[in-house]
């Protein structure tokens, strides 16, 4: 994002607005107006669309490749050219009812970089995908991140994107259920590696009783699930056939 | 893209913030679905949601109820955000008959949502949990601004709105309500709860001393 400097009045309306506290005054010629920290900025839009500014003067240049990346992870009105999906993730487990992606005995964890409010660059979303790596993990090849790891043995990501930053990115990863205790404590070694913080989610087929197999495993190692969540209700048509 | 799973808070306010939402799978039932989707809101609408949207096209504060359902498309993902289990176990009961065929989600907390399942007839297919946040947790604001702030789980309302409308409203220049919908504005997909964010504000009124920042 950037602000026109010669039209900006230096009101301040759009500054509370940054998601990324990126926006700073600054003097040019005698006259205060606002500017845009570029290194922190996303490019997510929020500023823009707040529509707030009295004199038009946000503007979002449009970006080539590496830049671009922070627009596309970050501003959920850009659809990502690999999925079609407008936002950050897949249709992970809101169509699984139709999809079947996430079968009986397998879990779906993500790993969601930079989120709640903090952001994430590059080399931090790398060092956990390489920690995920190493345990010989799935990344779930649709979702968008996956795109920008060039050796999904190693985790190591695309060198052209380090210097990048993005609103927030997820790592999405099936494993079998008896999996979850290894994976998740390799999540909190990484946590303890990075500056800044990441959302942990897990997803499984429901049982029986409506619960998550997933969830109760990883309650049992002492992981701490919250009281709200997301269900699916199974009303979608044609069902998934599971084997 | 768990845009409703983070959502942070403690029994008594999560209990008031439940989003009901379809979409239709790329590639396998999303022809021709954009019906469905409309259908699906008008069901929604008729129960006086606190917000609803459509990422294509914003939310009830920023496109309005009419302008979201025409626009709906074939791929959109639609929401409605609802205050009261039991007002949402009469809007999945209609979801239900009216047998459209799309996937339905429900965000709330988790018992609520069985309960829910169970008095409609519906038993859970997938169920996701969030386990929390890790890392750097110095970086984070206050949880209270955290509470309004994950109602949008893609990040679009900021800390710094949170903390400057809650002074706007300290110093009498904004009604807890007309904060609460300053702060639902950004979130495209209409999934932040204006009503809930309106109750917190107006507890950290009372608690929070706040100088310019
Ligand atoms: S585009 Fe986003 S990060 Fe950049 S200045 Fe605007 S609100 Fe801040
Ligand atoms: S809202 Fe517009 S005029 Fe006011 S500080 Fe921001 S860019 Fe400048």
């Amino acid at each position: 994002m950037k602000i026109d400097s010669q039209k900006c009045v230096g009101c301040g309306r759009c500054q509370h607005y940054c998601t990324m506290g990126a926006i700073y005054f600054r003097q040019t010629m005698g006259k205060v107006h606002a500017a845009v920290n570029e290194e922190e900025c996303v490019d997510c839009g929020v500023c823009e669309r707040a529509k707030v500014c009295p004199v038009d003067a946000l503007y979002q240049p449009i970006h080539d490749w590496p830049r671009s990346i922070r627009g596309t992870f970050s501003n959920p009105l850009a659809e990502h050219k690999e999925t079609k999906v407008p936002g950050r993730g897949t249709e992970e487990m809101k169509t699984n009812d139709v999809t079947g992606r996430y079968r009986p005995g397998f879990v779906g964890l993500a790993v969601e970089m930079g989120r709640p409010g903090t952001g994430a660059k590059m080399p931090e979303i790398e060092k956990v995908v390489m920690a995920l790596a190493a345990l010989g993990v799935e990344f779930e090849t649709k979702n968008p991140l996956t795109s920008l790891i060039v050796d999904r043995k190693t985790g190591k990501m695309h060198p052209e994107a380090m210097n990048e930053k993005v609103l927030s990115a997820i790592i999405e990863m099936l494993i079998p259920l008896d999996q979850v205790p290894r994976v998740l404590q390799a999540v909190k070694k990484v946590a303890a590696e990075i500056n800044t913080v990441f959302s942990v989610d897990l997803t499984s087929r429901a049982d029986e009783n409506g619960l998550s197999p997933g969830a109760l495993l990883a309650a049992e190692h002492g992981y701490k699930i919250s009281i709200n969540g997301k269900t699916n209700l199974g009303l979608g048509r044609p069902l998934a056939r599971e084997v | 893209m768990s845009h409703t799973l983070h959502r942070r808070g403690n029994e008594e306010n999560l209990k008031e913030d439940i989003i009901v939402f379809a979409m239709s799978a790329k590639g396998i039932n999303d022809k021709n679905s954009k019906d469905k989707l409309q259908h699906f809101l008008r069901i929604m609408h008729r129960h006086h949601p606190v917000n609803m949207g459509d990422m294509k096209t914003g939310n009830l504060f920023s496109a309005g109820a009419e302008n979201i359902i025409a626009n709906v498309q074939d791929t959109s993902i639609v929401h409605a955000v609802f205050t009261s289990k039991e007002e949402v176990a009469k809007v999945i009961k209609e979801v239900k008959e009216a047998d459209l065929g799309i996937s339905v989600i429900v965000s709330g907390i988790m018992t609520d949502v069985h309960q829910i399942c169970g008095q409609v007839g519906i038993k859970p297919h997938t169920v996701e949990h969030s386990l929390g946040i890790m890392g750097k947790l110095s970086r984070l604001p206050e949880d209270e601004l955290l509470q309004i702030t994950t109602m949008c789980g893609h990040g679009m309302v900021s800390s710094r709105l949170a903390r400057k409308m809650l002074l706007e409203v300290k110093r009498g220049r904004l009604q807890v309500e007309e904060a609460a919908q300053k702060l639902a504005y950004p979130c495209v997909c209409g999934v932040f709860n204006p009503a809930r964010a309106a109750k917190i504000l107006s507890q950290l009124v009372d608690l929070w001393c706040l100088d310019e920042f």
